[in-house]
Order: C-alpha cells, then sequence, then structure tokens
C-alpha cells in the first residue's frame, strides 16, 4: 500500500491525476452543498451525461490528441446545451425532471450516434464515460487548476448572495440579489467544472464527486461554515483515498472514486445511527 | 401613504389575475387583504414587493415609486430552503445592505433572543415567523409586507404574532400589509381591509365591511366561511365555495411559539 502511494512522486501521469485530483474534489466539495440545496443533483447529472456530445464533436473535429482543444470543444458543446436547460430548469411552476431527463438521454445518445458515424474518430470513448488517468497530461492539469481558480472566488466572492438565493430566493430576488443572473453562472460553473474532470472520473461517474461530500456535509454539520468545511474535506481526502485505491487495485480511477467516497459516506451513516441506538 | 391605483395583470392575454385595483392606507396602518383562492391576492402581493413587473397602474408610498421605499417582504416560512444548516444568527445576517440595527435588538424585539444559535429548521412555525420578522426589521422598513403570516399556526400564536405586528405598527410607526386567508385575524387586527376577487373588491375601515360585502366577494355564504375557519370539513359534492380550503388545518399537529 505504501509503494502505491509512492508511486504518485515517481511517476508523472499519477502525479498529475493527483494535482488533478486536488484541485477538482476542492471545487466539487465547495459546490456540492449548493448543487444539493438547489436541488440541481439532476441538473449536474444532465450536463455531464451532454458532454459525451460535445466530446464526440470534439473528436471528430479535433482529434483527441489535443486535450485543450479538446477541452475547449466539448465546454463550448456543453455550455451550449447546459444554457438551455438553466432556462428551462429557471422558477418553473410545472416540474422539469422530465425534460431534464430526455434532455440529458438525447443528449449522450446524440454523442454516441456522431462518435460511432464519424470515420475520423481515433478517442476512446469508454475512457472519458468511466475516466482514465493515463490519459491526462500537463495541458489538463492546468486546465483543472484554471477551472478551480475562476470557480472558487465566484462563490466565496458574492458568499451572501448565494446563501440568500438559495435559502431564500424570493426575498433574494426583492433585496437586488441577480438570482436569475446566479442561477446561469452556477450552471456555467457546473459545466466547466464536469468538463474538466471527465478525464478523472468519467461523465458517468462525476456526480459522486458533485454529490456525495456535500451530502455527507448537510447531514453531520449544524452551520453554514461547518458545511462547507466539512464539504471540501470529505471531497480531497475520500476523492485522494479512491485515487491512492485505483492506483493499489490496479482499477479505474473514476469507479474506484465514486465508490470510495459513497462507501464511506455509507459507512458515515451507519456508525451515526448504531451511536443513536446505543 | 400607500396608494395603489388601476392595478392590473394578467398572466396571458385571456384571463386577467387582477383587474382596476385601487387602495389607499395611511402611514402606519395596518391593511388586511383576504379573498378566496385564486383571487389574486398572491399577484398583488407580488406587484407590490416586485416579484412581478408592472402591467398597468401605479403603486406609491408618500407620493414616491414603491421602489425608492424601505420595504421589507416576509414570505410564507415554509418557502425557506431548510437542507441549509442555517442558524438564526447566520440567517439574521442575509440581509442585502448594511443593517441599521443590531442582530440581538431584532431578536430581542420580536422575543427570540434566546434562540439566536439554535438552527432555523428546528425553530416552531411562531418562533420561525418571529425569526423572520426579526430579519426584516434589521433594516428598519418603512412598510412591512407578510404572506401568509399565521399560515400554520394555532390561536393562540397567530394572536401573539398579529400583537406582535401591532405593537411594530405603532411604536415604529411602520405600514403593515398582510395577506391572509385568516379572516377572524385580519378582521381582528387590520385597520383597512381589502376585500379582492379578481376585478371584483372591496377597500375600506374595516368597521364598514358587512357580511354582504364578504359573501358577495367570496360567492359564498358568510356562515359557511366562518365554518371553514372553525375546522369543519365538507364531504359533499355540492360544496362549490371559492374559499381556500387547503389553508384551514394547516396549523394541526404543528408546533407553535
Amino acid at each position: 500500500m505504501l509503494e502505491s502511494i509512492v508511486d504518485f512522486i515517481h511517476y508523472p501521469f499519477l502525479t498529475r491525476a493527483l494535482i488533478t485530483t486536488v484541485f477538482l474534489a476542492m471545487t466539487c466539495g465547495l459546490l456540492s452543498p449548493i448543487v444539493i440545496a438547489k436541488r440541481y443533483a439532476f441538473v449536474g447529472s444532465a450536463v455531464s451525461h451532454s458532454t459525451l456530445l460535445g466530446l464526440a464533436i470534439g473528436i471528430y473535429f479535433g482529434g483527441s490528441e489535443s486535450s485543450m482543444t479538446l477541452f475547449l470543444w466539448t465546454l463550448i458543446i456543453t455550455l451550449i446545451l447546459s444554457m438551455f436547460l438553466a432556462k428551462s430548469t429557471w422558477r418553473q411552476a410545472l416540474p422539469s425532471d422530465t425534460l431534464i431527463g430526455l434532455f440529458f438521454t438525447a443528449t449522450m445518445g446524440l454523442g454516441t450516434l456522431v462518435h460511432a458515424l464519424s470515420t475520423r474518430s481515433s478517442g476512446d470513448l469508454l475512457s472519458y464515460l468511466f475516466g482514465n488517468v493515463l490519459l491526462l497530461t500537463n495541458t489538463d492539469v492546468a486546465i483543472s487548476i484554471i477551472v478551480s481558480l475562476l470557480i472558487i472566488p465566484l462563490i466565496l466572492i458574492p458568499w451572501k448572495s448565494w446563501l440568500m438565493s438559495t435559502y431564500d430566493e424570493d426575498f433574494a430576488i426583492i433585496s437586488g440579489v441577480p438570482a436569475k443572473a446566479l442561477h446561469y453562472i452556477f450552471t456555467i460553473a457546473l459545466t466547466a467544472l464536469i468538463v474538466s474532470a471527465i478525464k478523472v472520473s468519467g461523465t458517468v461517474l462525476v456526480n459522486a464527486l458533485l454529490l456525495t461530500p456535500g451530502f455527507f456535509a448537510l447531514r453531520f454539520a449544524r452551520s453554514l461554515k461547518s458545511t462547507f468545511t466539512l464539504s471540501v474535506l470529505y471531497s480531497i481526502v475520500t476523492a485522494l483515498l479512491g485515487l491512492v485505491l485505483a492506483n493499489y487495485l490496479e482499477t479505474p480511477s473514476g469507479a474506484t472514486l465514486a465508490v470510495t467516497q459513497v462507501a464511506l459516506l455509507m459507512i458515515a451513516i451507519l456508525i451515526t445511527k448504531m451511536t443513536k441506538k446505543s | 401613504m400607500l396608494k395603489a391605483k388601476q392595478l392590473s395583470y394578467a398572466y396571458s392575454e385571456l384571463a386577467p389575475a387582477l383587474e382596476n385595483i385601487s387602495f389607499t392606507i395611511d402611514k402606519s396602518q395596518m391593511l388586511g387583504i383576504i379573498g378566496p383562492n385564486g383571487g389574486g391576492k398572491s399577484t398583488l402581493l407580488k406587484l407590490i414587493v416586485g416579484l412581478l413587473p408592472m402591467q398597468t397602474g401605479t403603486l406609491e408610498f408618500n407620493e414616491k415609486p414603491l421602489s425608492q421605499t424601505a420595504l421589507a417582504y416576509i414570505p410564507q416560512s415554509q418557502e425557506l430552503n431548510d437542507s441549509l444548516p442555517m442558524r438564526v444568527s447566520d440567517f439574521l445576517e442575509l440581509i442585502p445592505k448594511k443593517a441599521s440595527r443590531s442582530l440581538d435588538e431584532c431578536l430581542d424585539r420580536v422575543g427570540i433572543l434566546d434562540k439566536k444559535n439554535d438552527l432555523m429548521r428546528e425553530l416552531s412555525g411562531g418562533q420561525r415567523q418571529r425569526a423572520l420578522l426579526a430579519r426584516a426589521l434589521r433594516c428598519s422598513p418603512e412598510i412591512l409586507i407578510l404572506d401568509e403570516p399565521t399560515t400554520g399556526l394555532d390561536g393562540q400564536g397567530q394572536d401573539q404574532l398579529m400583537q406582535l405586528l401591532k405593537s411594530l405598527q405603532h411604536e415604529e410607526k411602520t405600514t403593515i400589509v398582510v395577506v391572509d386567508h385568516n379572516l377572524g385575524q385580519v378582521l381582528k387586527h387590520a385597520d383597512k381591509v381589502l376585500c379582492l376577487n379578481k376585478s371584483h373588491h372591496w377597500h375600506e375601515s374595516k368597521e364598514l365591511l358587512t357580511k354582504n360585502i364578504i359573501e358577495d366577494i367570496y360567492h359564498c355564504e358568510f356562515e359557511h366561511i366562518r365554518l371553514h375557519e372553525a375546522g369543519a370539513t365538507f364531504d359533499d359534492h355540492h360544496h362549490e365555495c371559492q374559499h381556500d380550503h387547503s389553508h384551514e388545518h394547516d396549523g394541526e399537529g404543528k408546533k407553535d411559539a
């Protein structure tokens, strides 16, 4: 096991995975309680699945060799799609879950079709579905750092506005908080984060990173400050543990990361229940 | 003076939700807005607070547009997103501008200073309403607008809350607008009443309000409305009045201050 940890210093691809995971987990941990409180879990799922269309188009036009080209193609296509999603979920009287469900199956299906029909495709779409740290390049590390450094202040600077629009949206709007703009900004941030996380966690499994830390924190924290602190810490610690386990067991990174995070959450809930009973 | 002139609002071209509604209330008076379900109470409230854009008509306070007035809106307490562990003290910090009154002063004013470190979601219905009121007081509003404040409270809790509003009205010269399904509380505490059913409305001092006017606005017999408020249930198929049934048992089984 200790050797698996030392590997992260010796092998450059593992060092890249480590740095990317830390930044990714930190940002996901910060966003996660808001995603859950705003009931955006399904939106996150739809965005992550729709990245497949962007990836397929990106691979068709630019190939999968250039990380930056692929990232930009995927980001642009997914952003266009997620703006439709943001528009259809802003203060709707009717539940929008059906629309979101249709949206993500349609975009994922379309992505698979584009990939299957394109003759110039060279990338392995399966690696993007479940994550593969071997795909990570120095550019990917830089992308994840830049995305994190853009998103973190975007949340921390207008901190009160995020809380107001999450806790009491009507009051926020009346008080002059640009709640609609924040809704769109959050969708954009979520999209950029998901797209930058694809190689580590995969489009299908990125939701574990987005939901588990917030769920853990909202269940155990007793204040706003402790909620976000706990969420970020849980996210970083469990993601790193997942990455080490993936290397030790030689399993896919995204799947190991997701299973580690959810398993630890279940253990924590179980221990709390058992402690309460005794 | 709060003055609304010829307010109309339509969500679609076919059916106006409000038509030519006018009313006035003097500074530091309480206006109670009552009416049947779907009669436009919520639409009017959303227009006043700015959640809906004005289509026709004007709203002024002391000859100035309402947008330039220090206005505080108190939503229904169940509209708060309780998935976040919000402490009362944190909740009172969620205000748009610099507070003119301290957190402790406002909590003390509404009688829940001892709940400062409690979670909002663990407060009783009455305490939550008081916390909402305390947040509104932090910016010393000229107008307080409340949406169904008595929902979920038992009789005693309703009385305590309305008395607290009356004391704010008199001691701090605050103008208060209350939208409530609770006819009894509105008639007991408001100075003026706006009885509203879309284009059909009546507005005057509450002393002038008669049983016939209420029946006319509600399209329902007065005794019937009172029976609803007393908690009677109606299983007959002929029961088609527009009175708001959904609220009648909201308070049952809930804690109160």
